[in-house]
């Protein structure tokens, strides 16, 4: 059963492991955000029946004990999912973000996603077309980071009122 | 004396239910599927008892798969047409019914009367159809409809008929769904206890269970607390959707186990069979507490008037 694992570092200047923070300039000021330590990225067996579910995470659970885990998980090779292969997807996400890490899905399979919604937890799961998509979110502004204060139709505003004040 | 033969198994000629990887329904060709409550075949030939003297079916029976072959069903077709000649028919109808058609056969007779030819072969707007009128003493045989003499001697009856020619899964939901809307003379079975909403004697639909107009209930069926069926769903004669499971715009084939709390949406489900229609993708579903075959209950212990009193329906569109 082809399964690869492979590590993504996050772009930083330094490379390697160790945890870097990162500054992000926003209207706000600065903001400290967390990019280092490396994304994982696996795929997921084409068959993910019981027996293979427990193969799979022999390989990943260790992976999900470390501090802020970061998973992407590669679905395009699933062909086929039992119940039990969605419960251990679930237990990932889980398992993640209680050590407020993320796990996202990338490149379903059609196969996948008629399964995952079948089951009702496409939802759940934030999913991406590519792992390099995926792997890219991880590093993205979070929505906490940017200016919560001012609305963003104030500027919007204040225009027609200018407006309204010519007229 | 008008005789017709009908004939269900051509999967040379008729792309069946290819979706299906399973044994249970491998070429089973559509037309011999229920669709609201019958198949389309038993429809065909209920229609022709009407204008014919003799009608006969000759279908691959749904568990021998394989154990027929092709040549044989041929070789019964021709015995038939054998039998009706001996029967003094002076016209014997073909209809290879991959495709669910509403033809006039009275005025397709008549037009074949009126051309005086060996073969009458029935056309609508978008090409042929496996359907023939011949005239038995210039046809030694039912083979003789698909040699090239046939197609030198045959008149064309154009008709503007509904026709379906069910080659794919979305043809098969297609045909439901212009059943439900009245688009073709296919009528569900059993009976419409609100507007929209048949349910087939049988069917067993627990109170909190919600159907929403369109929707087709079979025979025997069961649909458990809190399920959902909706935009244009059939289930078809012993079928059971567990607790809490949503169907919308979706077939689901006789004898099919539906597990808890799931989202069917867009597909067809023939046992552990599932087809999407909006990823175009076939699955085989292993796991039995998702999807497999029921077995057939036959419960019959409520009549579709006790269902209308315990279930919660709704006419809205």
């Amino acid at each position: 059963m082809l399964r690869v694992a492979w590590l993504y570092l996050l772009l930083n200047e330094h490379g390697g492991e160790q945890e870097l923070d990162r500054k992000v300039k926003t209207r706000k000021g600065e903001y400290k955000m967390l990019t280092s330590g490396p994304i994982v990225v696996m795929q997921v067996p084409e068959v993910l029946n019981v027996g293979e579910v427990h193969n799979f995470m022999q390989e990943l659970g260790p992976l999900l004990e470390s501090n802020r885990p970061r998973v992407v998980l590669d679905l395009s090779q699933v062909r086929s999912m039992e119940s039990a292969g969605v419960e251990m997807l679930l237990h990932c996400l889980e398992e993640v973000l209680k050590r407020d890490g993320d796990l996202k899905l990338a490149a379903l399979s059609p196969e996948a996603e008629v399964i995952l919604e079948l089951m009702r937890v496409s939802r759940v799961f934030e999913t991406f077309r590519t792992c390099d998509d995926a792997v890219r979110s991880f590093n993205a502004i979070p929505a906490e980071a940017v200016s919560q204060n001012t609305p963003w139709c104030a500027n919007v505003f204040n225009e027609l009122g200018i407006v309204k004040q010519a007229s | 004396m008008l005789g017709a033969i009908i004939i269900t198994d051509h999967s040379d000629r008729v792309q069946g239910r290819t979706f299906v990887s399973g044994e249970r329904s491998a070429q089973t060709p559509w037309a011999a599927v229920e669709v609201l409550g019958k198949p389309p075949v038993t429809r065909l030939a209920d229609a022709l008892w009407e204008v014919c003297d003799l009608v006969s079916v000759i279908a691959r029976p749904r568990d021998h798969v394989g154990a027929q072959s092709e040549s044989s069903l041929t070789d019964l077709a021709d015995e038939c047409f054998a039998n009706y000649i001996g029967k003094g028919c002076d016209a014997i109808l073909i209809a290879c019914c991959g495709t669910y058609f509403e033809l006039d056969i009275a005025s397709m007779l008549a037009f074949h009367q009126e051309q005086c030819l060996a073969c009458t072969r029935a056309f609508v707007d978008d090409g042929p159809l496996d359907v023939w009128i011949v005239d038995p003493s210039v046809a030694p045989a039912y083979s003789w409809v698909f040699s090239s003499s046939a197609c030198a001697r045959s008149a064309v009856y154009r008709s503007q008929a509904y026709a379906n020619r069910l080659q794919s899964a979305s043809d098969f939901r297609r045909l439901v769904l212009d059943g439900f809307h009245s688009r073709c003379r296919l009528r569900p079975e059993g009976a419409e206890i609100k507007p929209g909403i048949w349910v087939c004697e049988g069917a067993q639909i627990e109170r909190s269970a919600r159907i929403v107009a369109p929707a087709f209930v079979g025979r025997n069926v069961q649909i458990s607390e809190e399920c959902l069926i909706t935009r244009g769903s059939n289930v078809e004669s012993n079928s059971h959707i567990d607790f809490g499971t949503g169907v919308e715009n979706s077939s689901i084939l006789p004898n099919t186990y539906v597990g808890i709390g799931l989202d069917l949406s867009h597909s067809i489900v023939d046992g552990r069979n599932l087809f999407n229609l909006q990823h175009n993708v076939s699955l085989e579903i292993t796991d039995p507490v998702v999807l497999r075959e029921s077995t057939a209950r036959g419960r019959g212990r409520q009549s579709s008037a006790d269902v209308e009193s315990g279930m919660a329906v709704s006419s809205v569109e």
